[in-house]
């Protein structure tokens, strides 16, 4: 028996290395005590660990991507207790989640098992896979997840690795995790939020550089700085919230006022800054994973079901059907208004949601307005279907912080109106670059040549 | 990819000319499976699925055993576009129930070929939502597809000169400026067909001959706005008689003769600008003799 199994376990050592540590041994024994064939065993194991496993960079993780490898030096690391659930007996009790670079970029990680390495150390991950969680890509080592450490790795060092890259604000999304950037302050305010049940100041706002807005945070004091002003930030920590990236202030992040003489050379003032961002192609939205407060425009070319007056939950503000909230039970409804639509330029499409108070401007009628529609009309849809012969086809501008996903954009609308347009100067746009007519250019050439007899 | 499939804009001639694209023709496209849609490919290579259109609703007729489908011709500067709409398509066939013609509708669907025998090929628009609008929204559609054809035209013509073919073709449009998706179409559409010379040129003199109409309706309505300003005058010389006439009673005189509010107070305030008029006191306007 033995003598049977032995080259398809050399072969397995040799693909996936030390079999006993990693159990992989335990569960090819599994197999064969199923009489399973030695043959079709290995086969299977290599099919699950093993196989044609991809090395992937830092940089080309995706979402839901499984079983590759990737190797990276630890640039922070740490350990969480997990509560144990109720009826659930066994079970991992120990998170320990980090951040792990390579020459390419960081990405956070969550591990199931303790890690052989720790801060500043290389290690290899053989089936990893990635996860979304809290908006953001994240390596997870598994069980099934082979780790071990690498002693002569040729990656940057610590140092090098964890230098936070100098960014413009187009450029930071959902793989950074601590930037520098210069940028320009074009809102602030200050508000207190509850944090561990203390009350926190904060100071929030909009930054902007020449590239692109973004909101931040700061959770500490910011002296002297006020909107107008121009600021290095070193160290500042990427947070994501629904979709889009934040700029975080923290204790480590250094931040401080770039002199006149220098903001001459930077590509935006704050004039420039604060200006209203220029109109973009739906398209180029579209080549975002998200963008903060840009504008756009095209034809609202469908009005999607759940569009209209609806019932929200007077507990969590949930969408309901038939007063039943799916965490509240049975609750009052609360009535509100909203419009999902479909806006299409013909470069790409976006989903568009417009709350209340922009679905009544657009709209033109107020919740009580549609409401009374709603009670005088047999159809329950009568608000949906009314919307639709209103605003089917037409051109709609709007304003507001977008995010990519599993089904295209989303757009989540900060105010809306109709786009003026300028005909005439389209028209002699249009005309010029359309050229003179074939006619005209026949006789242009015919002249030519009576000119030159 | 659940991702919705973008809505072109092209226009009827265009469409009309477009022919099926196998998926075996697009070697970039890793992603195609029986999920994906049926695309077609224009002369120009345009690729497309679901279309956005806005014109002229010029015949409607119920077809089918049961009538229970309609038939419609939407036109456009170029020529014009057939529209079905069945059983599965409830929505835009109660609107066809309903509509009369003529009428300008903004209509979004899916392209269809039929191909009865080899040669003979009929590609029209399967509707998915469909609307009245305004003739406005019409005139910008017909500018906003304008604009996308005419790059595309340029592309094309750009893609022919450079000889380039294939890969190299499609980085060079790439590099150019062109998406993706054009710059692969285009270097099908040139490996199919070729120079369509005649096609391109056929197009260029549809849209500018029809951009021309916008051209002078526009000046049409700037003459008419200086007509309307000389008229405000004349009314104000008729009525003020020298004496100065009381504002309120003016302006609705000149509005019971049709003139828009706005441009009699723009007229007034451009003569007391001028000091062609003043106010002897507050609320009377008088000409300066």
């Amino acid at each position: 028996m033995d003598e049977k199994i032995a080259p398809h376990l050399e072969e397995l050592t040799r693909a996936l290395g030390d079999l006993e540590k990693t159990g992989i041994r335990a569960e090819f024994d599994k197999l064969l005590a199923f009489r399973v064939s030695p043959e079709v065993a290995k086969e299977t194991i290599l099919r699950r660990y093993g196989g044609k496993r991809k090395i992937i960079k830092v940089k080309d993780l995706s979402v839901s991507l499984k079983n590759f490898e990737i190797t990276g030096r630890i640039l922070d690391i740490g350990e969480k207790e997990l509560r144990p659930q109720e009826g659930v007996k066994e079970g991992p009790s120990k998170l320990y989640t980090g951040v792990l670079a390579d020459e390419t970029g960081p990405v956070m990680f969550s591990s199931w098992k303790e890690l052989p390495g720790s801060v500043g150390d290389v290690i290899n991950i053989k089936n990893a896979y990635t996860r979304l969680w809290q908006n953001r890509i994240r390596l997870s080592i598994g069980e099934q997840s082979l780790v071990s450490k690498i002693y002569d790795s040729s990656l940057p060092q610590l140092s090098e690795l964890s230098k936070t890259p100098a960014k413009k604000l187009i450029d930071i999304g959902a793989a950074d995790y601590s930037i520098s950037t210069t940028a320009c302050v074009v809102q602030l305010s200050h508000r207190e939020v509850p944090v561990r049940g203390k009350q926190s100041k904060v100071i929030s706002g909009v930054l902007a550089d020449e590239t692109a807005r973004l909101p931040f945070t700061a959770w500490i004091k910011l002296p002297g700085i006020d909107i107008g002003s121009i600021i290095r930030i070193e160290r500042a920590q990427v947070h994501m919230f629904r979709g889009m990236p934040s700029i975080n202030l923290v204790s480590s992040t250094k931040v401080s006022s770039v002199s006149s003489e220098e903001a001459e050379n930077l590509a935006f003032t704050f004039e420039s800054a604060a200006k209203d961002p220029a109109p973009l192609k739906i398209e180029e939205i579209a080549s975002r994973d998200s963008m903060f407060d840009v504008i756009t425009s095209g034809n609202v070319i469908s009005v999607r079901p759940g569009s209209g007056i609806i019932s929200r939950c007077s507990e969590c503000s949930r969408v309901i059907q038939k007063a039943n909230c799916r965490v509240h039970g049975k609750v009052e409804g609360v009535r509100d208004m909203r419009i999902k639509a479909v806006l299409d330029d013909g470069t790409e499409s976006m989903s568009v949601m417009f709350p209340r108070e922009l679905a009544e401007t657009i709209y033109g009628k107020t919740l009580e307005e549609a409401e009374q529609l709603m009670f005088s009309d047999i159809s329950k849809d009568a608000v949906y279907e009314d919307l639709r012969r209103f605003l089917t086809g037409r051109y709609l501008a709007v304003r507001g912080n977008s995010s990519y996903g599993e089904y295209g954009v989303s757009f989540v609308a900060e105010s809306a109106w109709v786009p003026e347009d300028d005909i005439a100067v389209r028209v002699v746009e249009l005309l010029r670059r359309l050229g003179p007519d074939e006619e005209d250019q026949g006789s242009e050439f015919s002249g030519g040549g009576i000119n030159l007899a | 990819m659940l991702k919705r499939e973008v809505a072109k804009r092209v226009f009827a001639k265009e469409f009309e000319a477009c022919r099926e694209l196998e998926k075996s023709e697009r070697p970039a496209y890793e992603t195609a499976d029986s999920k994906t849609p049926n695309f077609l490919i224009s002369p120009l290579g345009l690729i497309l699925n679901r279309v956005f259109i806005a014109g002229v609703l010029t015949e409607l007729d119920s077809i089918g055993i049961q009538n229970d489908m309609w038939k419609a011709r939407i036109a456009d500067p170029t020529g014009a576009f057939t529209v079905y709409a069945g059983q599965f398509q409830p929505d835009a066939s109660i609107f066809f129930s309903t509509v009369q013609v003529p009428a300008f509708i903004a209509l979004t669907g899916k392209a269809r070929v039929y191909e009865p025998e080899p040669g003979s090929v009929f590609i029209s628009i399967r509707a998915e939502e469909v609307n009245v609008v305004g003739e406005d929204i019409r005139n910008r559609w017909v500018l906003d597809t304008a604009e996308q054809t005419i790059d595309r035209l340029e592309a094309f013509s750009d893609a022919l000169v450079s000889r380039y073919r294939g890969e190299t073709l499609r980085e060079y449009l790439l590099d150019r400026g062109a998406s993706e998706e054009l710059a692969e179409g285009i270097s099908i559409a040139i490996e199919r067909e070729g120079a369509p010379q005649e096609f391109a040129k056929q197009l260029r003199i549809s849209i500018r001959e029809w951009i021309r109409t916008l051209n002078l309706e526009s000046e049409d309505t700037a003459k008419a706005r200086a007509d309307q300003k000389e008229f405000v005058l004349e009314l104000l010389r008729e009525m003020e008689g020298g004496k100065g006439i009381d504002y309120a009673i003016f302006v609705d005189t000149a509005v019971s003769r049709g003139v828009p509010e706005e441009t009699v107070e723009e007229v007034v305030l451009s003569l007391l600008a001028g000091g062609q008029c003043y106010e002897p006191k507050i609320g009377i306007i008088k000409l300066v003799a």
